[in-house]
């Protein structure tokens, strides 16, 4: 693929609203109220999602979240039980994968094993009746986008892990898709290798601007690459937004816990002030916090774990038991039970935080400014 | 009396040896003989023979009760083979890659024929084919001889499919094959290597097959088993030793390649 000038800028600066590509240039994908039932099991309910071109999106939740329910979906493996899947601007709900002008990596790279890097990366091309010469010439060129000059002639099985899956990127590029699908690509690879392709995916997404869907169940891995993330549990989206909101602004209690890794307060008691903040009755103190949500339905104090510290703050203030200590490097994690509340996970400077035993009592805090109330779901 | 280590080793080392050396002669040692014994050159059977020659190969490729019984083999042995395939490939298939209720009882109802006792399976055989009119039938025997070797077909296919990722065919669809492309590019050519294996296993087992033919078989239809049957039971024809070294220099050329190509499904 060439780089040229004429292509729309990459879309790396996401509104705040998080949901663009309606207006303007139009989507790339859209997904208007898809569902899909296997039985009497509703595998995906009613998902609305626009994805703008050149934009990086995840498909984030826990196994059976209908992440990979949609992606099927959107590649053509399953229909839709009901709704529209459209790919720039045209309905693809029903029509063959092959017509679909996707790519698609595969976690366990789903190479051919009787073809060589040249031949797999050429597949598609071969489809297209591209001639001879021009493959060729694509080949040389994706071998040298992905890093891999001269491996041309080798078969999948002569490679590393992380190589394979570098081809399997390049073969589903190299047609220049409409989009490109990753179900969960870095699964199958080892932690070093994973952090060295999440680099090498960034790049490609930068250099290529390519449209993306991520799929992944990895919260790290959601928040190094993603231009927006969609939270997704039971078959529905539950929170759209940029890594940014998702993190310091979830929601709800589930975004809150699921991606943040927040601690969830149950409160006695919360009223709403104005707009984003509400007085919440926590831990046997009065607070005023920021919130989201309506303000009418039962609510939980979402605290980061990196928010909690040792020195006194204005704030919500935490006493309990040291449960566990665990040193990682440069920050100790701490677990403390607080008496009405339950367990409670921090994240400490391991510096300041020498003193901190097992058995013995603890008192963190946290600034007001750092908690959010959150609806309960 | 201890012994040292050193001396418990070396014993060890020896008898392993001995033990080898002894396991392959066991297994060599008929081969070996049959083959030396099949360029006797003497009309009767004796050891060691008093003239050496190529008599009992020429016996063999002129002799027309030979002849007819290798060219009715083969006439046999083939189309199992295709037969096997042809049968096997969709069942694996369906086993594999559908939600067909009740795929495992295909499975191993499939394999029944490798476990079922041979005679038994004969007499049944007998049963069914005289019900169909098909005793001492030449497609009779192709019929029984599939029977026999389509487990071994299956489960060579069946293997071989299994390490197939559904993935392959799913890339190749997204990347723009038809399904029709997907299933033969990818798939089946994938399983090729195995099908190969299972059709060399499958001929191989019809052509060795020397039980069926006494029940079914019929007047005209001397398989190359039953000819060796057949002389041996009027004294020892030396010929036997000819034909014998025939068959197994051909089965295991045929079995290796059977082996090698099973062996490459699997990178």
């Amino acid at each position: 693929m060439t780089v040229s000038d004429e292509q729309i800028p990459a879309a790396s600066v996401p509104t705040g609203e998080g949901r663009a590509g309606t207006n303007g240039r139009g989507a790339a994908l859209e997904l208007r109220d898809v569902s899909k039932h296997f039985g009497s099991t509703v595998a995906l309910a009613e998902a609305n999602l626009s994805v703008r071109p050149g934009e990086f999106l995840t498909l984030l939740g826990p196994s059976g979240s209908g992440k990979t329910t949609m992606l099927r979906l959107i590649v053509g493996f399953e229909a839709p039980t009901s709704g529209q899947i459209l790919l720039r601007g045209s309905d693809i709900s029903h029509m063959s994968p092959a017509e679909r002008d996707i790519g698609m990596v595969f976690q366990q790279y789903a190479l051919f094993p009787h073809m060589t890097v040249a031949d797999n990366i050429a597949y598609g091309l071969k489809i297209r009746r591209w001639p001879a010469a021009e493959r060729k010439h694509k080949v040389e060129e994706m071998l040298e986008l992905i890093r891999l000059p001269g491996f041309g002639d080798r078969y999948p099985r002569q490679l590393s892990g992380g190589q394979q899956q570098r081809v399997a990127l390049a073969r589903a590029l190299a047609y220049d898709p409409a989009l490109i699908l990753m179900d969960e690509p870095l699964g199958a690879l080892d932690r070093t290798l994973r952090l060295q392709m999440e680099e090498e995916i960034r790049r490609l997404h930068r250099k290529l601007n390519a449209t993306v869907i991520y799929v992944t169940h990895d919260q790290q891995e959601a928040l190094a690459l993603s231009d927006r993330i969609a939270i997704m549990r039971d078959g529905r989206i539950v929170a759209l937004g940029t890594p940014e909101e998702l993190y310091y602004r979830p929601g709800n209690s589930f975004v809150a816990s699921f991606f943040a890794n927040a601690n969830l307060l149950p409160v006695d008691g919360h009223e709403r002030r104005a707009a984003d903040t509400a007085w919440v009755h926590c831990a046997g103190q009065e607070l005023e916090v920021p919130a989201v949500g309506g303000g009418g339905e039962p609510a939980v104090l979402s605290v980061r774990r990196r928010s909690l510290r040792l020195g006194p703050a204005d704030g919500l203030r935490l006493d309990g038991t040291v449960e566990e200590t665990l040193l990682f490097g440069d920050e100790r994690e701490v677990v403390m039970d607080v008496e009405g509340i339950g367990r409670v996970v921090a994240v400490l400077d391991a510096r300041d935080s020498g003193e901190v035993r097992v058995g013995e009592p603890i008192t963190l805090y946290a600034p007001a400014a750092d908690t959010l109330l959150v609806p309960e779901i | 009396m201890r012994l040292s280590p050193r001396t418990s080793d070396r014993i060890t080392r020896i008898a392993g040896f001995v033990t080898v050396t002894l396991a392959a002669a066991f297994l060599l040692a008929p081969v070996l003989l049959t083959a030396v014994l099949s360029f006797s050159n003497d009309p009767y059977f004796g050891v060691p023979p008093d003239t050496w020659g190529f008599r009992q190969y020429e016996t063999l490729f002129t002799d027309q009760t030979w002849r007819g019984a290798l060219m009715l083999s083969l006439k046999i042995a083939l189309p199992v083979g295709l037969l096997s395939a042809v049968i096997a490939v969709p069942a694996v298939f369906a086993i594999h890659r559908s939600r067909l209720p009740g795929r495992n009882v295909l499975h191993v109802g499939g394999l029944a024929g490798i476990i079922i006792p041979i005679s038994a399976f004969a007499v049944a055989m007998y049963g069914v084919l005289a019900d169909f009119g098909l005793l001492g039938t030449y497609a009779g025997l192709v019929l029984a001889n599939t029977v026999l070797a389509l487990p071994l077909m299956l489960v060579v296919t069946s293997a071989a499919l299994s390490r197939i990722p559904v993935e392959l065919e799913l890339a190749a669809m997204v990347t723009g094959a038809s399904r029709a492309r997907a299933w033969f590019g990818i798939t089946l050519r994938l399983l090729a290597p195995a099908m190969i294996g299972g059709f060399v296993l499958a001929v191989v087992t019809s052509f060795d097959e020397a039980v069926f033919i006494n029940f079914i078989g019929g007047p005209g239809l001397t398989t190359l088993p039953k000819a060796i049957l057949d002389s041996a039971r009027l004294g020892v024809d030396p010929v036997i030793m000819a034909v014998a070294t025939l068959l197994m220099v051909a089965t295991s050329i045929l079995m290796i390649l059977a082996l090698k190509f099973a062996r490459s499904t699997d990178e």
